[in-house]
């Protein structure tokens, strides 16, 4: 007697799921039947929400952030801000949390993680030559790194605070006020934190 | 003070409930019958790392997903627990957001165990854990200190074994952490060692009943200043693709009347050192702290011979909690026993 599984296309869609973020193999399992277990198009709706985000959101060329095929890049598209003035982060999605303290007017830019060797990262991996490049052709003033607190972070802090100070000696390079949440990203931290961090930045 | 310590899916035991009392507890049974295991239940419970196991999961019961150690600690209820890979503390009742915060509400340890005499004879990595163990407990930050210095020297060393050039800027992004964290880890362990230096000489001369003075020194192995010592050893660390200075190659040098005593010292007196290395730690911590020890000895009585345990038993700190193991209580005499609780463990319980 066979020893009865999931369908084929179950089991795909079950492999699938355990790849995204947090999803685990019992996890994935319960999702792939919720959704079959779900009609009125659902399924049909999450899969174009799926690739419509695919085929529109994009990383800016400049700063990193999601850039729409529809609108562009919302933070370069805004003339408000303060372009002397550039807050690097890690990932695009740091970029909220800072944004609702209000505390920051300036630009960004997002490197896209952080250097680590042990996860097979390297400078040239990230978007570090489109900062200089930024910096380089225009008039900032002031970088503030951003970058996570956690071992990871503080070194590519190290490494862009040695770069930029050799590259532009004028440059100001600031760094976020110790109070960040030690070992996570800035996606953690609360807004006061984040308010405080960005009102005691120290220079480097 | 533990008063009652509960255990669910830890090693050989599935389920232990065992209310303690008094200043001594004894746990009396054949090897491998989960004596220490008891020990290492509390260690674990009071300070989230155990003295003999590198991962969590080592610990959980053969089959099961998890463990969980319970205890009524001073008037807090502890828990600590691990499912699948998900571990949790709890101070009566509320989830600690991190090991820090549940930390500060836990008890001190001091671990006496018979495999102390590395801490004479064995290698630095044992010296090293020694001063790590009780520097986590005084100095807060220590720990993650610890950690930090410890992730950023993988990184280094895996940038000089990756590259056949060293890539100068990224290894110089993690000296900069080496010395930010291994300065707080270096000034701690030599703030411990001149608190620990009088207590261990003191306990020395009382255990051998002889003036035997024990000197205690840590070695910095770059010294007083790091960043200038990662700076002149570059090229080396380069040539041998490793950082071979810094905290995680320091040690403590123990030395019995000025010679040196992993060499030179009896097997006696390096027993009496491993001993006294553990009591003046008891009493730095007490003093630093303002609170006892929980004492954990697991299995050092019969080891010894008379003359050293009667002493230990003396200098044994009253007001501490002693938690002791043991094969057999020949050594025992009867104003002790009577003073004490007893427990018999069988491998899978207490009675
Ligand atoms: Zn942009």
């Amino acid at each position: 007697m066979a020893r009865i599984d999931f369908p084929e296309e179950v089991k795909l869609l079950i492999a699938h799921l355990k790849r995204l973020p947090g999803v685990g193999p019992k996890s994935a399992e319960r999702i792939a039947v919720w959704l079959i277990a779900r009609d009125g198009g659902f399924s049909d709706d999450l899969a174009k929400a799926i690739m419509l985000s695919g085929e529109v959101i994009k990383d800016c060329r400049i700063c990193g952030f999601f850039e729409s095929s529809v609108i562009g890049c919302e933070l370069c598209a805004d003339l408000q801000r303060d372009t002397t003035m550039i807050c690097v982060v890690e990932q695009p999605t740091d970029v909220l949390p800072l944004e609702r303290t209000g505390a920051f007017k300036g630009s960004y830019h997002c490197l896209g993680g952080r250097i680590a060797p042990l996860d097979d990262i390297a400078p040239e991996d990230l978007r570090i030559d489109s900062l200089v490049s930024r910096i380089a052709g225009g008039c900032v003033s002031e970088v503030i790194l951003g970058v996570g607190s956690d071992v990871e972070g503080e070194a590519t802090a190290n490494y862009l605070a040695e770069l930029l100070a050799t590259g532009f000696p004028d440059l100001t390079v600031t760094r976020l006020a110790q109070g960040l949440p030690a070992g996570g990203g800035l996606d953690n931290a609360d807004e006061l934190t984040l308010y405080r961090a960005l009102d005691g930045r120290r220079r480097l | 003070m533990l008063h009652r310590l509960r255990l669910r899916n830890f090693r050989c035991f599935e389920a232990l409930d065992c209310p303690l009392q008094g200043e001594v507890t004894l746990f009396a049974g054949n090897n491998a019958h989960g004596k220490t295991t008891i020990l290492e239940s509390i260690c674990m419970l009071l300070r989230l790392q155990s003295p003999r196991a590198g991962t969590l999961s080592e610990v959980v019961r053969l089959g099961e997903d998890g463990f969980v150690i319970e205890g009524d600690f001073s008037g807090r209820q502890l828990m600590f627990s691990l499912s699948g890979q998900r571990r949790q503390m709890k101070v009566d009742g509320d989830i600690s957001k991190n090991r820090a915060s549940y930390l500060a509400e836990t008890g001190l340890v001091v671990w006496m165990g018979n495999d102390d005499l590395a801490l004479v004879r064995g290698g630095g990595d044992v010296r090293r854990r020694y001063m790590d163990f009780a520097a986590s407990q005084i100095y807060p930050g220590y720990r993650n200190a610890l950690r930090a210095y410890n992730r950023a020297l993988r990184a280094r060393n895996f940038l000089f074994k990756r590259d056949n050039r060293p890539r100068w800027e990224q290894i110089a992004a993690y000296t900069k952490l080496l010395v930010k964290h291994g300065t707080v880890i270096a000034e701690a362990r030599a703030d411990l060692i001149a608190a620990l230096c009088p207590s261990a000489s003191h306990a020395q001369s009382g255990i051998s009943g002889r003036d035997e003075s024990l000197g205690l020194n840590y070695l910095r192995s770059g010294g007083e200043d790091l960043a200038t010592a990662y700076e002149q050893n570059a090229d080396q660390d380069s040539r041998r693709r490793q950082t071979h200075i810094g905290p995680h190659r320091d040690d403590l040098i123990l030395e019995i009347k000025g010679l040196a005593a992993g060499q030179f010292a009896s097997e006696g007196q390096q027993r009496t050192i491993a001993l006294a290395l553990k009591l003046a730690q008891a009493e730095v911590l007490r003093e630093a702290k303002g609170a006892d020890p929980v004492l954990l000895i697991d299995d050092i009585f019969g080891e010894l011979d008379q003359a050293r345990r009667n002493a230990l038993l003396t200098y044994l700190p009253k007001s501490s909690q002693k938690l002791i193991t043991t094969t057999h209580l020949d050594w025992a005499d009867d104003a002790f026993l009577t003073a004490s609780q007893r427990y018999l463990v069988d491998g899978s319980g207490v009675c």
